[in-house]
């Protein structure tokens, strides 16, 4: 295998790490409540801590490799409407992986993020937010496949609950949709390195990606508090079946790096405490290149907006209280 | 599987959400049950949330099926202040919408809708 492959493969190692690690803030919209979503990022603007985010997959390189993540993030509002982000992932990589075969640890790029809601329709159980998503180049280490390029991904997400759906089919009004389409565009075209197995110069374009998930969810939470009481359990009033998708396809300056689509297709369970929830899903690649086992993810995200309303969990600017709703 | 749950269940531990925190009021359950048919029509709706309430900022409209209120005057609350009531009118059979808006008290709004139906 040569090292140019191991880094391709890695490469894309990198990128499954980033998307899987993208989970972000929870938001509630009328009488709908978006969970924070494991594999692609949600619409939400909060105040909140992912910590930990734990994912094992095994690798769509050849020999397959096992990859562990354990990963963090923190949002933070800014003002009520506007919140940063920011997050890292530690990645190992078990033998045959990394760059002598013999498996590598280490941390993958910084991420930080920029959320803007731009608009909210509670009636209607409708969100939608723009941000701007920055991986700082060379922040972590090569060795676990962090890129030695920073990209600027500018993404549009949604959320929309069915809530509206006429009282004859009260069964799907607990269903919701969420959506993120981003565009990833690396600082630098081209990576130059020096490949130490034969002493060529390596050039190596560093292509646009289009990202694109979503998942559709049913809120038990949302059954029992605005559709029907049906007596259940309190464990299970407060789950959430979901099914993800999180996929990249590279679009442009592909000419050294494979064009086909990647990701994975994650459906698992999520439970919504008052201040935090749980969420647990398989990770199911979509093709080989994307990984060649099912894996696993598991997510405790905090509200810090709960846990903490009179100082880290409140927007910097603009808190106030009103009964516009929302 | 195995770390990601070891590391999950180590993680909660170590941080459970402490007792005391506040949070979003969610509403636990209501009087007349979310999307019930009662036979005999209520006197009042009592709504139950899980965190305590400022009153003086939350409401509870309850409307019939052209959409005209059918409540006599403002939401209470409770002794434990995590209830909200309101009296009602007199209700001839029909669907009814309940619409509550909650303010805890940390501040946090919500807001919600169901519907419960007096049978014949």
């Amino acid at each position: 295998m040569s090292s140019r492959i191991v880094r391709r493969g890695l490469i894309w190692a990198a990128a499954m790490s980033a998307a899987i690690g993208a989970a972000s803030a929870h938001e509630i919209v009328g009488n709908r409540m978006f969970p924070a979503t494991l594999t692609i990022d949600d619409p939400g603007v909060a105040d909140e801590l992912a910590l930990p985010t734990v994912s094992v997959t095994k690798t769509g390189d050849d020999p397959s490799v096992r990859q562990t993540d354990v990963s963090f993030e923190y949002a933070k509002r800014i003002t009520e409407d506007f919140g940063v982000s920011f997050g890292t992932a530690w990645t190992h990589l078990g033998a045959p992986g990394g760059p002598t075969g013999t498996g590598a640890s280490g941390f993958q790029n910084i991420e930080g993020a920029l959320k803007y809601r731009l608009y909210k329709n509670p009636a209607h159980e409708f969100v939608l937010s723009a941000g701007l998503e920055i991986e700082f180049g060379a922040s972590g280490a090569a060795g676990v496949g962090a890129e030695p390029v920073t990209s600027y991904e500018p993404a549009i997400f949604f959320g929309k609950g069915f809530g509206d759906l006429p009282a004859s089919i009260n069964w799907a009004r607990p269903f919701a949709v969420t959506g993120a389409v981003g565009y990833s565009i690396p600082a630098s075209s081209q990576t130059v390195s020096f490949d130490p197995d034969s002493g060529d110069i390596d050039t190596e374009l560093n292509p646009k990606v289009l990202s694109w998930g979503g998942s559709l969810q049913y809120s038990m939470p949302y059954l029992k508090s605005s559709v029907v009481d049906l007596g259940l359990p309190d464990f299970v009033n407060r789950l959430i079946p979901i099914v993800e998708f999180s996929m990249e396809t590279p679009v442009e300056n592909t000419l050294t790096s494979d064009t086909v689509t990647t990701g994975t297709i994650s459906p698992g369970i999520l439970y919504i405490g008052d201040t935090y929830q749980v969420g647990v899903e398989a990770l199911i690649p979509v093709n080989r290149e994307s990984g060649s086992g099912v894996g696993v993810i598991g997510q405790l995200h905090f509200f810090l907006d709960d846990l903490l309303p009179n100082t880290l969990g409140r927007p910097i600017f603009g808190h106030g209280v009103s009964m516009k709703g929302g | 599987m195995r770390t990601v749950l070891a590391i999950l269940v180590v993680s909660a531990l170590t941080v459970a959400a402490p007792k005391g925190a506040a949070a979003h009021a969610r509403l636990d359950h209501a009087t007349p049950k979310v999307g019930s048919t009662v036979t005999a029509a209520p006197k009042q709706v009592v709504l139950t949330f899980t965190e305590k309430l400022e009153p003086a900022f939350s409401s509870i409209e309850v409307r019939d099926a052209k959409g005209a209120d059918v409540q006599t005057g403002k939401a209470r609350g409770g002794s434990d202040r995590t209830q909200l009531r309101v009296q009602l009118k007199s209700l001839p059979p029909g669907t009814y919408t309940v619409i509550w808006k909650a303010l805890s008290v940390d501040t946090h709004r919500t807001q919600g809708t169901f519907t419960f139906t007096v049978g014949r």
